[in-house]
């Protein structure tokens, strides 16, 4: 009941603007334009703080205050609901990411690292979908609110991939030594086809951190912009009749997005570099 | 030919574009289609042979899934760039 009246607010919520500004020009990626809210410049590095950073930042701290709050305090031998969310996700981490990648003797050393990004990309996403002031658009005085996810950026993603993509060879590097490491890139195959599958090989080193990077980025500036273009409908076509068919829609794809999409791409980041240091951990050959 | 040219009068490049992005992201979406419905489907018949093999099968199939739709936004991405770019 309560979700229902809940979800009824914010149909009308997102009804009524459009009323009194169903006219004018409408263009999703001006959503995406990062501007310089505070400039920071280092030489040659921009280290200024944009909207994805400033989401960023409040990713970390809620993902640290999540972590503390869900999984540290008052724990019983009797959980409440709180604490077996907590554990839920701590099981997922456990037996779903870091005993399917990584190999028993890494799992201490690596559970925290990917057990991070799966909650830290997780909050992340969530609160891409919360309208949020910080549109850096004002409307008569008043903040905008909007919906953003830093993770709709390829810098951030890009980073985030590089992390586990400089890892993955710095523990294959550490545990099997170079020579061994590199040695295991190259597959059992006939000699003269090896000048053609040892590039690919390297290649698809490379590729890891494209499709790491991508696959995450790409499907949460996908699924914004998916949101935008319906609510936008309205704007370019300029018809408040046409929010009937519109919200709904839009209101589909927006919970699609929370409940289906958020989730499987922190648990899909997490995993694949599981996966890729496990592998370079204790290679097949 | 002439009489050709000049029925299309004029932005041959935009609908070029327009073209170029439809298709990426379409066959991207016909693949992907495919992969995942054939996820699904696989994973329905182990789930209806093997129902206790559930819980292991669910994480392997979400992996398979997101690997899998991925590959739209590969398509989605490429296009963008090519719609942009050229």
């Amino acid at each position: 009941m309560r979700i229902r009246r809940l979800l009824v607010v914010a149909a009308l919520a997102l009804a009524a603007p459009p009323v009194a500004l169903a006219r004018g020009e409408f263009d999703p990626t001006t959503e995406f334009e990062q501007h310089e809210w505070i400039p920071i410049h280092l030489g040659p590095l921009n280290l200024s703080i944009t909207k994805a950073v400033a989401y960023l930042l409040i990713g970390t701290a809620l993902t640290i205050l999540l972590g503390l709050f869900l999984m540290r305090a008052r724990l019983a031998l009797l959980p409440d609901r709180r604490q077996t969310i907590g554990e839920a996700l701590y099981e997922i981490a456990q037996t779903q990411i870091a005993e399917q990648g990584l190999p028993s003797k890494a799992i201490g050393l690596w559970f925290p690292y990917v057990a991070t990004l799966l909650l830290f990309i997780l909050v992340v996403n969530l609160i891409g979908f919360i309208p949020l002031p910080l549109t850096g658009e004002t409307w008569h005085g008043i903040p905008v609110w909007g919906i953003y996810a830093a993770t709709s950026s390829l810098s951030v993603t890009l980073a985030l991939a590089l992390l586990t993509f400089v890892f993955t060879h710095f523990e294959g590097i550490r545990w099997n030594g170079p020579v061994r490491y590199f040695k295991s890139w190259i597959p059992d195959a006939p000699k003269p086809l090896l000048a053609l599958i040892v590039p690919l090989e390297v290649l698809g080193q490379f590729m890891r951190l494209i499709s790491l990077s991508v696959r995450l980025f790409a499907n949460m500036l996908a699924g914004h912009i998916l949101i935008l273009t319906f609510i936008g409908l309205l704007f370019i076509l300029q018809s408040v009749y046409l929010a009937v068919l519109v919200i709904p829609v839009a209101v589909l794809f927006y919970l699609f997005e929370v409940i289906i999409v958020v989730g499987i791409q922190a648990f899909i980041f997490a995993a694949l570099s599981a996966i890729y240091i496990g592998s370079a951990i204790e290679p097949q050959h | 030919m002439s009489t050709l040219l000049a029925a299309t009068s004029g932005d041959v490049t935009k609908a070029g574009k327009a073209i170029g992005l439809a298709l990426g992201v379409g066959l991207g979406a016909l693949g992907a289609g495919v992969g995942i419905g054939n996820i699904f489907g696989s994973m329905i018949q182990s789930v209806a042979r093997q129902p206790e093999l559930r819980g292991e099968l669910q994480g392997i199939q979400w992996l398979g899934f997101a690997l899998t739709e991925a590959v739209v936004f590969y398509g989605l991405l490429g296009s963008i760039l090519a719609y942009v770019l050229v």
